[in-house]
């Protein structure tokens, strides 16, 4: 990511259940000022995929028009988070002879094998979206950074996540509409690992879980790298479906009820509990059992996560994972949802949380990506010495300059 | 390095900056159109206001470079007492006082140079004029002329019948100051159109060549050239002919597009041969425009002329002619 002396920037989440847009001023690539917040209800859009382009367009773009508004300010580009079930990632990695007659290990080696590793081809319709990589190995050795040091043999692994390009570019469209372009695009999940640990824990491991409405996803860290990501196509949405078809009310209805008396866990004991639908004993309002709502909730929360689980594999090994997991997204509020994931994942879970330089009132969870968008960026800004492939030609750049102007 | 890249040029395959990001029109929305009109606006108003500071930089400058009374107050300079000619001609300093037509008493920083050197140069006699300023206050006019290779009659406006000379470059011209014998000299031009262009005689077309063919046979066959009187230029475009007139044969036929050295050496050859063959030669016309052969046309042929072999003019691959041949 670029380093300009200041500019301002639009982190935009389009997500299943709103769109949400954070204005932040950077400075000097380093320091990030939010001068803005904007959130919609998200409409066109089923599990992070657009479906419909002008209804994702209409609710983007007032989300994008509020957030301006309220900052004061145009947005100069935006850093768009990206999540959907055709998120897939692989690993791959490279072995190279060190040349140099010392075993020195030069820039030039470096190079080589991260291009080598880089280099499997995608299928047909596919398109990269991160290039994660993994420790250098010098000689069987994990070193952070192998430049200088002397061996004979340095191995690198890189983790590609890789998504369906028409789904990539139906996102970056609606963004397009508004007439911005999207200079990154983020990996939600890795947008949420950076804002919700810390270096420390994820060189101990841990394992960042996003439940969203119609997606789950997560990153798994283990020595300060990110190990694998991914998306599960099952989220909040999920539950309110059951409770929807197990209740026998609207979804609409689901909803609220899972909101007010659903549960990860099962705590009501006195089965003959009742709840009313509204509780205003208007026409219409009916009494459920609170065990059945909760009983559904918490069977469905269960399967998701075990899922997951079954979904991260071998990779997964809680003795490397001692930062525990961390929950975030719109369904992590579902009380005792740490305690599910404690006992299907064996460690320690608890609620992510803002650092303490996030405002209070951006401290939901539905903020946590928009806002792990500026975390990644900024962190990328200061690590990332390859710059981003930029337009170029005459207009390009006198847009540019004015612009920035 | 860092661990999570972005997407970079160095990227294999496909990847997500591959992705055109422009939309259409049509899949914009309201404001998503406005914003880009906006950005076009300022675009323009970015490019007029460029526009606009570069034409105000360039009037600047040339006022500055124009604006010889700004200048002369802004540099104290004294009145022009002295005109420096160098010539490398004819031209004298009297001609050179009375063309540039100074005012009396004009600063030497307010004289217009290039407007000066354009009046000097309205003379078609004057090929290069450079002015230059000496202070304090004399100015330097260097010259370089034409020469003439032939002379054109012309009419002026009272019909009368004037003498203009021609310049190797086919620019016609009033001469000054020239020797009269050397004037006298020069062949006449015929068979050309002189067109008046703005008061001044648009340059004749071809005549690179005619110089060309003037000078070989002035270096290399005086005695001939002496008896040249007529150079015509009627047959050149259509034809590439040159036809000369000379004292003591009415027609001579050059071709331009051979050597002319070769036509003038086959000439001389061929005007020696009739001259130890007769007594008194009658030369009507001698062809020197086909290759191989060279036809004559002459009055009484005599009979033991007439007998003698054809001259080869056509030279055999070893061979050259040499200007010792002449």
């Amino acid at each position: 990511m670029t380093s300009n002396s200041s500019r301002i920037i639009g982190a935009v989440e389009i997500g299943t259940g709103k769109i949400a847009v954070l204005v932040g001023e950077i400075a000097r690539g380093r320091s990030l000022n939010i001068i803005g917040v904007g959130v919609a209800p998200s409409r066109g859009v089923m599990k992070g995929e657009v479906v419909d382009y002008k209804a994702a367009c209409e609710a983007t773009h007032q989300a994008l028009e509020m957030a301006e508004k309220r900052a004061g300010a145009r947005i100069e580009e935006v850093w768009l988070a990206q999540t959907g079930g055709h998120l897939d990632g692989f690993y791959n990695e490279a072995s190279v002879n060190v040349k140099s007659a010392d075993n020195t290990v030069t820039a030039l080696d470096i190079a080589t094998v991260c291009d080598l590793a880089k280099e499997k081809e995608l299928p047909a319709g596919r398109s990269r979206i991160h290039e994660i990589r993994r420790p250098f190995r010098l000689d069987g050795r994990n070193v952070p950074d192998a430049e200088h040091l002397s061996g004979r043999r340095l191995e690198v692994g890189y983790w590609i996540v890789h998504g369906h390009e028409g789904k990539v570019s139906d996102n970056i469209h609606v963004v397009g509409g508004y007439h911005l372009e999207v200079r990154e695009l983020v990996l939600s999940s890795l947008a949420n690992g950076a804002l919700l640990t810390s270096a420390e824990e994820r060189q101990h491991g841990a394992l960042v879980i996003n439940l969203g409405k119609g997606i789950t996803d997560y990153v798994l860290y283990r020595d300060g790298h990110v190990l694998v990501t991914g998306t599960l196509p099952v989220g909040g949405d999920h539950l309110t479906n059951d409770l929807s078809i197990g209740l026998r009310v609207t979804a609409s209805q689901a909803e609220m009820l899972k909101l007010r008396h659903g549960r990860a866990t099962i705590q009501t004991r006195d089965k003959s509990e009742k709840v009313w639908l509204n509780g205003d004993a208007s026409f219409g309002d009916r009494q459920f059992s609170k065990t059945a709502i909760e009983t559904i909730s918490a069977i469905r929360t269960l399967e998701l996560l075990e899922v997951l689980k079954q979904k991260l594999g071998p990779v997964f090994l809680p003795e490397h994972c001692g930062a525990g997991v961390i929950l975030t997204g719109g369904t992590s509020k579902l009380p005792g949802i740490e305690d599910v994931a404690s006992q299907v994942f064996g460690l320690n879970a608890r609620r992510g949380e803002s650092p303490a330089w996030v405002k209070e009132e951006l401290k939901d969870p539905m903020f946590s990506t928009v806002l792990g968008i500026f975390q990644f960026g900024l962190r990328g800004a200061q690590e990332h010495a390859v710059p981003p492939r930029r337009k170029t030609g005459f207009l390009s750049n006198l847009t540019r300059i004015f612009a920035t102007s | 390095m860092s661990a999570v890249e972005t997407i970079s040029d160095r990227s294999a395959g496909r990847s997500w900056r591959d992705i055109r990001q422009e939309v259409t029109s049509l899949a914009m929305s309201r404001k998503g159109r406005f914003r880009r009109r906006l950005e076009w606006f300022k675009l323009t108003a970015l490019v007029v206001l460029a526009a606009l500071a570069g034409w105000g930089l360039y009037s600047v400058v040339h006022s500055w470079e124009t604006d010889r009374s700004g200048l002369a107050t802004a540099v104290h300079s004294d009145p022009v007492r002295d005109i420096a000619v160098i010539p490398d001609g004819v031209l004298t300093k009297q001609w050179a006082s009375d063309a540039l037509g100074l005012p009396k008493a004009a600063s030497l920083m307010a004289l217009d140079l290039p407007k000066l050197r354009d009046r000097l140069l309205d003379h078609g006699q004057v090929r290069v004029a450079v002015l230059r300023r000496k202070f304090p206050d004399t100015l330097e006019v260097t010259l370089h002329e034409r020469t003439p290779v032939a002379r054109v009659q012309a009419s002026d406006g009272d019909g009368l019948p004037k003498q203009l000379l021609v310049a190797r470059d086919g620019v016609v011209y009033e001469g000054f100051n020239y020797d009269k014998q050397m004037l006298a000299s020069l062949p006449w031009l015929d068979g050309v159109r002189l067109v008046r262009h703005d008061g001044k005689y648009e340059p004749i077309a071809g005549m690179t060549d005619v110089a060309a063919l003037l000078s070989v046979t002035q270096l290399e066959a005086p005695h001939l050239y002496r008896g040249w009187l007529i150079v015509s230029l009627a047959r050149l475009e259509s034809r590439d002919e040159i036809v000369v007139k000379a004292q003591d044969i009415p027609e001579i036929v050059f071709s331009r597009k051979r050597d002319f050295l070769r036509q003038v050496a086959q000439l001389d050859y061929v005007v020696d041969k009739v001259r130890d063959a007769m007594a008194e030669p009658t030369l009507l016309s001698i062809n020197l425009a086909l290759e191989g052969q060279v036809p004559v046309k002459m009055q009484n042929t005599p009979a033991e002329l007439a007998k003698l072999p054809a001259a080869n003019f056509t030279l055999q691959s070893n061979q050259t002619k040499s200007k010792r041949d002449l």
